[in-house]
């Protein structure tokens, strides 16, 4: 049973164009998350399907209720959709202390008082946040406030969480932590999440399925290694993924069977699809899609470069390599690092380079790759 | 959507009610009168039969526009003549208020002057006091021998007698005027210094400017908006004071467009009236139209962070005492020496004479002696003034109420649904009493309620004439604190609960009034204070079952029952002030907001 389900959704804000015909449908327990640039229509997003913006067309269904229509003029208040939000700067009341910002909300639902202490204590026991219930939310750091801010949004057992970009007023460190929170809460309160973020780390590890956005239109919505391994088209491979996928500008010619010739300046490549045929024009503009981790540099490759710099960080090296005037990016898992301006030598051993169209963007196809 | 959709979800928000609400009323109470004024200049009035020949009330006529406007024999003396000397005193006020109040900002935000807090609190103190408090002072000192009776301190101490020019006219107008709307500049400008970064400055002084040269190039830049936002607030209201070119013009018959008003609107001709009252709405509405270009965009409430800025302070070494003594003088000669020229004037048997012999408290606790005064009693004892005292009370009391919640309301409103055309037009509205001035507003209100109109029962002589037409005028200062407050706080905090399920009711009174209460109580404060001042706007609708106290002190001042009328402006500028200190020192809430700081 879908929990959420949007149909042909749009916003305009005057004459601008905020989201487009937007078809979205969110299944329960599911913990998707809204990424594109900023601008792009998540938070808009977010709050028509939470009730704060009133769409401008379509349809939302929660939990087979339909809670908004245009053509049938309905529109359910906030409240009575069941649904919590998540502030992004968290929207706390600062006149409340930490206690009274979660009880106020159970107290307007005229639960009885002994009632309200539980259920409060059990939250600020969950969030581990029980010594501050006496303050004020200027009196605690980002991260406490962050938690009181979940603990208020729960307290009520909402079956959808809507979350918009949560982690992003909080340092590297507390946000790696309260991304293993947020996993945690997820499997905990056995709630769908709808989160918002433009940073594709934090969709690619948290959610069970991304939607993609750019200027308020949808570009993909699969679960995130889908994403990344098979991106819909150029925005979305160079939006997922650091360091960024090598987008190579390159003009294809179908050779023997069904195998393109690509050229990019003096570099010649044999592209094998894996699996339907790929026809391309004769001398068609085309972009390869090669993640960073699929190049291999070994002794013996195929194809010789370069050392342009190299990032070493312990877990990992990024190493830039030239290749006559082509600048390609790859990383290596290992501690080691490489001499700038050193001779290397790389190989494509796997089975997932994409090639787009260059006009219109789209994924044509995966596959093979071989230097010639 | 289609429209019936629309509308439906429309109107389910509060905030849209309220604007419409809003916007519908207020039409009815400021752009109707608007229009009334307009049609009063084509129209024969009663007391006009006689110089319009042939004619009868009611008829339509030029004869007004011609006379005010196009007459070559007539005209001068009667509008233009009056048009260049407001015009002339508006700009002198503009520049004193700017320059005293700017400098005061400068000295208290960028140097090390001493006794900032004390300056802080009294320099606003000529603003809370009732505009006249200044001109009768200054009468009080510097009265020369031509209008008669005794001279003022000045001369019975030194001997000398000061020139009429000094003592009357538009040099003491533009002084009392602009040191009474020095605050606006004081606190606008004053805002601006405390908030703006003070690493603009400071990346100055790195670059090795001399602090001359960061004052010309940064900080004036900085503060042009708020100096021009002031200029622009200052000259429209100091266009429409009545009180203080009546004190101290009339003596040597010099007329402003206000002096004029009152005695064409009490007099013969209230049609040439009403046509002043419109060239000064027109003037007005063009300059908040300027204000609104120059700095309505730019203005931004995002610098209101609260940070603190820790700039160094301009040290002022040698000159730091004299100088913080010179300006604590200053103040209290302008903050304290009229109140004590009051009291003593009101316990003082025979004007004058200031020997230890003809102190009496007569005035205040005396049964009243038919010699004196008619037998009116003392003012302890003195039921009128009671009436009045608790009169001027109550209606300060409800106004204030009145306009402090609709502000509230409209703040709420107006940035609620911010960049759209209602909210625009409703926030314009709230404004445009500001622009009315005040004798012009009651003269309308008078004639437009005087008998029923639709549901509202005919109002004249009414207590509540006085309350509505109160509640409108000090609307401009509610909304403004109301929408600043407002646009302090985040939109969420609200959503916050509205996802909750709490009632809109219980969002405002349990969430956003609490958290900005100290604003919106500077939003109930700013009327109360006006309202209690107030001549010009209630001096054509009182009764005398609704007197108020400042009208009973024109009446007295009329009379030349100097001693009461002092005393009275005593106990008005000691209400005003004791209840602004009180609220100030127990809420935190201030006049400041209210102006737009
Ligand atoms: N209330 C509004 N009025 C006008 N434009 C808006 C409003 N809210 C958002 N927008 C515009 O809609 C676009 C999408 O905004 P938003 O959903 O907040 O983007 P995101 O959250 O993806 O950064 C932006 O270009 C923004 O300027
Ligand atoms: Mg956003």
């Amino acid at each position: 049973m879908p929990e959420i389900r949007l149909k042909n959704i749009t916003k305009k804000f005057g004459k601008f164009l905020a989201v487009d015909n937007l078809n979205l449908n969110i299944n329960d327990r599911e913990f998707v998350t809204l990424l594109g640039p900023s601008g792009c229509g998540k938070t808009t997003t977010l709050r028509m399907i939470a009730g704060l913006e009133t769409p401008t067309e379509g349809e939302i269904w929660i939990d087979n209720k339909l809670v908004f229509s245009s053509e049938q003029g309905i529109d359910v208040s906030p409240d009575k959709r069941d649904v919590g939000f998540l502030f992004q700067n968290y929207a706390l009341w600062p006149h409340m202390t930490v206690y009274k910002n979660i009880a106020f909300g159970l107290e307007n639902l005229k639960w009885k008082k002994d009632k309200v202490e539980e259920r409060v204590i059990e939250l600020l026991q969950m969030l581990k946040i029980e010594e501050f219930s006496g303050r004020y939310p200027s009196e605690l750091s980002g991260g406490q406030q962050q938690r009181v801010a979940i603990a208020r949004t729960l307290a009520t057992g909402p079956k959808v969480l809507f979350m918009d970009e949560p982690l992003s007023n909080l340092d590297a460190k507390l946000r790696m932590e309260m991304r293993t929170e947020l996993k945690r809460l997820h499997v905990e309160t056995d709630s769908t999440f709808v989160y918002v973020t433009h940073d594709q780390l934090e969709a690619m590890t948290l959610s069970s399925k991304i939607c993609m956005l750019k200027e308020g239109l949808l570009q993909q919505f699969d679960p995130p290694l889908e994403v990344y391994h098979n991106p819909g088209n150029a925005f979305v491979a160079d939006f997922v993924g650091s360091p960024n996928i090598n987008l190579l500008e390159v003009t294809g010619n179908n050779t023997n069977l069904d195998e393109v010739l690509l050229n990019c300046k003096e570099l010649e490549l044999m592209y094998t699809p894996v699996s339907s045929s790929l026809t391309v024009q004769e001398n068609q503009k085309l972009l390869l899609g090669i993640r960073p981790e699929d190049i291999t540099i070994e002794e013996g490759g195929k194809l010789k470069g370069i050392v342009y710099s190299t990032l070493p960080s312990g877990m990992e090296t990024i190493v830039k390599i030239d290749f006559n005037g082509i600048i390609l990016t790859s990383v290596v898992f290992r501690g080691t690092d490489f001499q700038v301006g050193k001779e290397i030598a790389v190989n494509f051993h796997e089975n997932r380079y994409i090639l787009f169209d260059a006009e219109n963007g789209k994924n044509m196809g995966q596959g093979e790759l071989s230097a010639l | 959507m289609n429209l019936r959709n629309r509308f439906k979800s429309f109107i389910r928000k509060p905030h849209n009610i309220i604007l419409v609400t809003m916007a519908v009323v207020l039409v009815y109470l400021t752009v109707i009168p608007l229009f009334t004024i307009i049609m009063d200049t084509f129209k024969v009035h009663s007391s006009e039969l006689m110089r319009i020949k042939g004619s009868q009330v009611g008829d339509l006529t030029l004869y007004h526009w011609k006379q005010v406007l196009f007459n070559p024999a007539n005209s001068g003396k009667i509008f233009y003549e009056p048009f260049m000397n407001t015009m002339g005193i508006s700009a002198g006020t503009c520049l004193f208020a700017i320059l005293v109040g700017g400098l005061f900002a400068w000295l208290v935000t960028r140097t090390d002057i001493r006794y900032k807090n004390l300056i802080s609190t009294l320099f606003i103190f000529p603003y809370i006091m009732p505009s006249w408090t200044l001109a009768m002072a200054w009468l009080n000192f510097f009265k020369n021998d031509l209008v008669g009776g005794v001279p003022g301190f000045f001369t019975s101490l030194t001997g000398i007698s000061t020139p009429d020019w000094f003592a009357y006219g538009p040099f003491p107008i533009v002084i009392v005027l602009g040191m009474h709307y020095a605050p606006f500049a004081y606190i606008l400008i004053g805002g601006i210094l405390r908030n703006m970064d003070a690493n603009l400055e400071e990346a100055a002084l790195i670059l090795k400017a001399n602090r001359f040269k960061i004052m010309w190039k940064v900080t004036i830049p900085i503060v042009l908006p708020a100096m021009l936002s002031t200029f622009l607030l200052v000259f429209s209201s100091a266009m429409s004071a009545f009180a203080v070119p009546a004190f101290l013009g009339t003596p040597v018959r010099y007329q402003v467009l206000t002096t004029q008003m009152f005695r064409t609107l009490n007099g013969l001709n209230p049609g040439y009236g009403y046509l002043m009252a419109l060239i000064m709405i027109l003037i007005g509405v063009f300059i908040l139209a300027m204000n609104q270009k120059i700095i309505g965009k730019r203005r931004s409430y995002t610098t209101i962070t609260g940070k603190s800025s820790n700039i160094s302070l301009i040290r002022l070494k040698a000159i730091r005492t004299p100088l913080s003594v010179l300006l604590m003088a200053m103040i209290l000669l302008v903050c304290i020496l009229p109140l004590v020229s009051f009291a003593v004037e009101s316990f003082i048997m025979e004007p004058g004479n200031y020997s230890l012999t003809n102190f009496t408290t007569q005035f205040w606790i005396g049964s009243g002696s038919p010699q004196i005064a008619n037998g009116e009693p003392g003012i302890f004892r003195n039921s009128s003034i009671y009436t009045g005292f608790f009169n001027s009370v109550k209606l300060s009391v409800l106004v204030a109420f009145i306009a402090g919640t609709l502000g509230i309301l409209a703040g709420y409103a107006i940035v609620k649904r911010k960049n759209s055309r209602l909210s625009t037009a409703v926030n314009n509205l709230a404004f445009f009493p500001y622009l009315m001035p005040s004798m012009a507003f009651g003269a309308i209100y008078l004639s437009m309620f005087a008998a029923r109109r639709g549901f509202i029962p005919p109002l004249y002589g009414s207590f509540a004439l006085l309350v509505l037409i109160g509640a409108v005028k000090y609307l401009p200062f509610a909304s403004r604190s109301g929408v600043s407050a407002m646009h302090q706080l985040s939109n969420e905090i609200e959503e916050a609960g509205t996802i909750m399920g709490i009632s809109w009711f219980k969002r405002m009174t349990k969430i956003i009034i609490p958290i900005q209460k100290t604003s919106f109580l500077s939003g109930y404060l700013l009327p109360f204070i006006s309202c209690m001042r107030e001549l010009s706007l209630f001096i054509l609708l009182v009764t005398p079952s609704t007197r108020i106290l400042t009208t009973m002190l024109f009446q007295y001042n009329e009379k030349g029952w100097n001693q009461y009328a002092n005393a009275i402006n005593l106990m008005i500028v000691g209400i005003v002030v004791l209840s602004n200190v009180i609220v100030n020192k127990v809420t935190g809430a201030s006049v400041d907001k209210g102006i737009g700081g």
